[in-house]
């Protein structure tokens, strides 16, 4: 289980995330929402152990980060939000690095690298450099490297970004089965279609403090609109049309 | 009219040909800070040639007209290969955005531009580019120059001759410049789409270190009067040289009809290869946009994968990555041709003056000359190992770094640190020891192998003292560059290069005398090293893994109040 206590992150006199608390079992996928600011970033970032909190506990499966920060990212595959990846290697050439910082045995290497890319529909790219991929291709490469090692938690940042409609479900139904099979999945994004057909549960976030927390199935019972207009109220946005109409007379203006 | 798009788009050009991609915008600050001190320097060092040069032609007044003429055109063909030479590394720097590449495509087609505005920017961005470094370079050299015409109110065709001057050192900044260009465009047009970003960083390098090379034989230019009168065969092979027989039939003086045609010849023929494959480009636009489908064959072997294995996984990953980022990445692969060849620039240099190369007897020139052979591999070591320690530095892709961060451990570190010794050991030491050796083969003989050894032991042990604490993975950390107080710098690499080559061929010309001194001085300095090593690893795994750059914290304020 992933348990985050009292999560609080100071950017200088700047409080980033204020007390976060909760927890992720054992087969649950939870969505992380939030607007643009809101701490979603900063904490997938202190989750995967790329910062440090300046207050607060994160660990998982018993091994707090701030103890043993090695074997508690081991059990991390992590798809980051932009598809940051050294694009001057080629798709086999970044997985294999990524497999041997892991410290893979070399045979399973040998055979899960252009397995993964055969089943990602990367194979026929394999000898391609990765600057002529495109976006979906990208993160296409970075779904095989966060599932290269079989992690116990997979943290993904806008994993749906720029795959296209038959990438998108091979995701979504690959990290359902991955849930299925008692893998735990921390899921941040915009997007509220897919926190409905993926997530079982729902974490929003506003100006660094979770401000609800509830399973999906529950809004599914309220209406067809309902996360989104509970997201709306608890995250505090404002009326869209006159906003909209602003926008418009800006440009219609003088 | 300062808004208009064609202007606009002309200035966003030109910003982005300094605009290098790998400093954060502190770095980027530094960087422009240092360029216009670099051009401070180059206006003084002018400034300085005249001082040094006003002796030389007090002595050449009283001379024949003949001698003092060959003397000019010696000077002049040097006064010519500066901009030629500062020109031709600007642009080369710039190679890959000398057309517009598919960057410019993607974003610029989509905005409301015509084709012609876009290609005009660019050239119009790349001419005040090349134009400011012309300008400068001439700048910079006109009281020098000025200085080796006054000679000219002898004859009385000051004028004339400034003038064939001028135009001819123009026209020398515009061949070097479009001769770069025609390169680059014969690339983009001929060389396979998919290898074309690899051949362009490829020429870009050779580029660079052809010019560091060549830095030698442009400070002798001065000295070639004798191959001026002599009409020598080799003169057809020196660009400088044409243009200085340009600029004598501009005179009238017709004795240098071939230099005089070469010139004319060679700026014809770069000029029509860069015009040709800007308009064929133009025409084509797809050449730089399209991607190819697939670099090789599907069913082409995995030999890729099977380079990754080896028993340290970790030390094999990074040393693979350091590998493939200085065969791809064209920042990296320039920085390290050029560093190499600005290090193998200044050995030639040296070697270049060295004499006695067929004494068969020990001669005081031939000694001076062993000197030199045990030298120059020494200081390439010197000047290669610090410099592939910075080329490690420079970062490629600083958000990329997470996958390092997320899988970093005390064993994994210590597995990098060794790939960071291995990679500078063996293009900063190996590859200059090796260079060097057939060399100090032929002059020293079989006992060659003797100095051969020391060197290596003396070179592995430098790579592990100057990477010692160098915690990072390469080209994954932040750069900030200027950190250091440059004078400050300045003398303790000058003090460190005098003690450790005067140190190195005393050793070097032990171990050549006496065997035994050789085999226990490579142990001595070997058994150092793999001490260092051990340390090195211990280091590793206590520290954390560095990524990124700090200021230095040892700042001493100043107190200007007085509480």
């Amino acid at each position: 289980m992933l348990q985050a206590r009292g999560l609080t992150k100071r950017y200088g006199g700047l409080l980033a995330l204020d007390r976060v608390n909760f927890d992720l079992r054992p087969g649950e996928i939870v969505g992380y929402l939030g607007p643009n600011g809101s701490g979603k970033s900063t904490t997938v970032n202190l989750v995967v152990g790329l910062l440090e909190p300046s207050a607060g506990e994160i660990s998982l499966s018993g091994i707090r980060l701030s103890d043993d920060a090695i074997a508690y990212k081991r059990q991390i595959g992590y798809v980051p939000e932009e598809p940051a990846l050294y694009a001057h290697l080629t798709a086999s050439d970044y997985l294999m690095l990524v497999g041997r910082l892991r410290r893979l045995p070399t045979a399973v290497l040998q055979k899960r690298v252009p397995e993964l890319l055969r089943l990602l529909q990367l194979h026929d790219s394999r000898y391609k450099t990765m600057t002529a991929f495109s976006k979906g291709m990208r993160q296409r490469v970075l779904v095989s490297s966060a599932l290269l090692h079989n992690p116990q938690l997979l943290v993904l940042d806008e994993p749906f970004s720029g795959l296209d409609v038959n990438a998108g479900l091979l995701l979504r139904t690959l990290l359902r089965t991955l849930a299925d099979e008692g893998r735990m999945i921390l899921f941040s994004t915009h997007r509220f279609d897919m926190v409905e057909k993926l997530c079982s549960r729902v974490i929003v976030l506003s100006s660094g403090r979770v401000v609800l927390e509830r399973r999906v199935d529950d809004f599914a019972r309220e209406g067809p609109d309902s996360l989104e207009e509970t997201f709306v109220r608890a995250t505090l946005q404002p009326d869209f049309a006159p906003l909209a109409r602003q926008i418009i007379d800006t440009i219609e203006g003088a | 009219m300062r808004d208009s798009p064609e202007v606009v788009l002309t200035r966003h050009f030109f910003a982005s040909l300094f605009d290098f991609g790998f400093l954060s915008d502190d770095g980027a600050e530094a960087l422009k800070r240092a360029l216009l001190g670099s051009l401070a320097v180059a206006l003084a060092l002018g400034g300085l040639l005249v001082r040094v040069f006003m002796a030389k032609y007090s002595e050449l007044s009283a001379e024949p007209i003949d001698v003092y003429q060959q003397a000019v055109m010696a000077d002049h063909a040097f006064l010519m290969a500066v901009p030629m030479w500062f020109v031709a590394a600007a642009i080369g720097l710039v190679g890959q955005s000398l057309f517009p590449n598919q960057l410019d495509f993607r974003i610029l087609m989509a905005e409301p531009l015509s084709r012609p505005t876009i290609f005009g920017a660019k050239l119009a961005a790349l001419l005040l580019y090349a134009g400011l470094f012309v300008a400068g370079t001439h700048v910079a050299l006109a009281p020098l120059g000025t200085l080796t015409m006054l000679g000219m109110f002898r004859t009385g065709s000051f004028v004339i001759s400034a003038l064939a001057f001028a135009v001819s050192s123009a026209l020398a900044s515009l061949f070097a410049a479009l001769a770069v260009v025609a390169v680059h465009g014969a690339l983009m047009l001929f060389a396979p789409r998919a290898r074309l970003v690899a051949f362009s960083g490829m020429v870009r390098s050779a580029t660079i270190g052809t010019l560091l090379l060549s830095l030698p034989f442009v400070g002798r230019l001065p000295a070639v009067d004798r191959a001026f009168a002599a009409d020598a065969w080799w003169l057809r092979l020196v660009p400088p040289a044409w243009f200085v027989g340009l600029e004598r039939w501009l005179v009238g003086d017709v004795r240098w009809p071939a230099l005089a045609a070469l010139a004319a010849t060679g700026t014809v023929a770069v000029l029509v290869v860069s015009v040709v494959s800007y308009v064929l480009l133009y025409r084509r636009f797809d050449r730089v946009t399209l991607e190819p489908a697939a670099s090789r064959r599907a069913d082409a072997s995995d030999r890729p994968l099977a380079r990754w294995n080896g028993r340290s996984p970790v030390r094999h990953a990074i040393g693979r990555f350091i590998a493939i980022t200085i065969r791809r990445s064209p920042l990296h692969q320039g920085l390290v041709v050029g560093l190499l060849a600005a290090a193998g620039g200044f050995v030639l240099n040296s070697l270049l003056n060295a004499s006695g190369w067929h004494d068969q007897i020990e001669t005081r020139q031939k000694r001076a000359l062993i000197n030199t052979l045990l030298w120059a591999p020494m200081t390439m070591v010197f000047l290669a190992v610090p410099a592939m320690r910075l080329a490690l530095w420079i970062p490629l892709d600083l958000r990329s770094n997470w996958v390092f961060r997320m899988t970093e451990d005390g064993a994994g570190r210590a597995e990098g640190a060794a790939a960071n010794v291995r990679a500078v050991w063996a293009l900063a030491v190996a590859l200059p020891v090796a260079l060097m050796g057939p060399l100090q083969w032929w002059v020293l003989g079989p006992s060659a192998w003797r100095v051969l050894m020391v060197e290596m032991s003396i070179g592995w042990l430098l790579a592990e003292w100057t990477m010692a604490d160098w915690q990072r993975i390469p080209f994954t950390c932040a750069y900030l560059p200027g950190k250091g107080f440059v004078p400050h710098m300045f003398v303790k690499g000058f003090a460190s290069f005098v003690v450790f080559s005067t140190a190195s061929v005393l050793v070097l010309r032990l171990s050549l005398a006496r065997p035994l001194a050789a085999g226990i001085c490579a142990v001595v300095f070997s058994a150092t090293a793999a001490i260092l090593a051990v340390l090195r690893v211990r280091h590793a795994r206590e520290g954390r893994l560095i990524f990124e750059d700090e200021l230095p914290t040892d700042v001493n304020p100043l107190r200007l109040t007085a509480d």
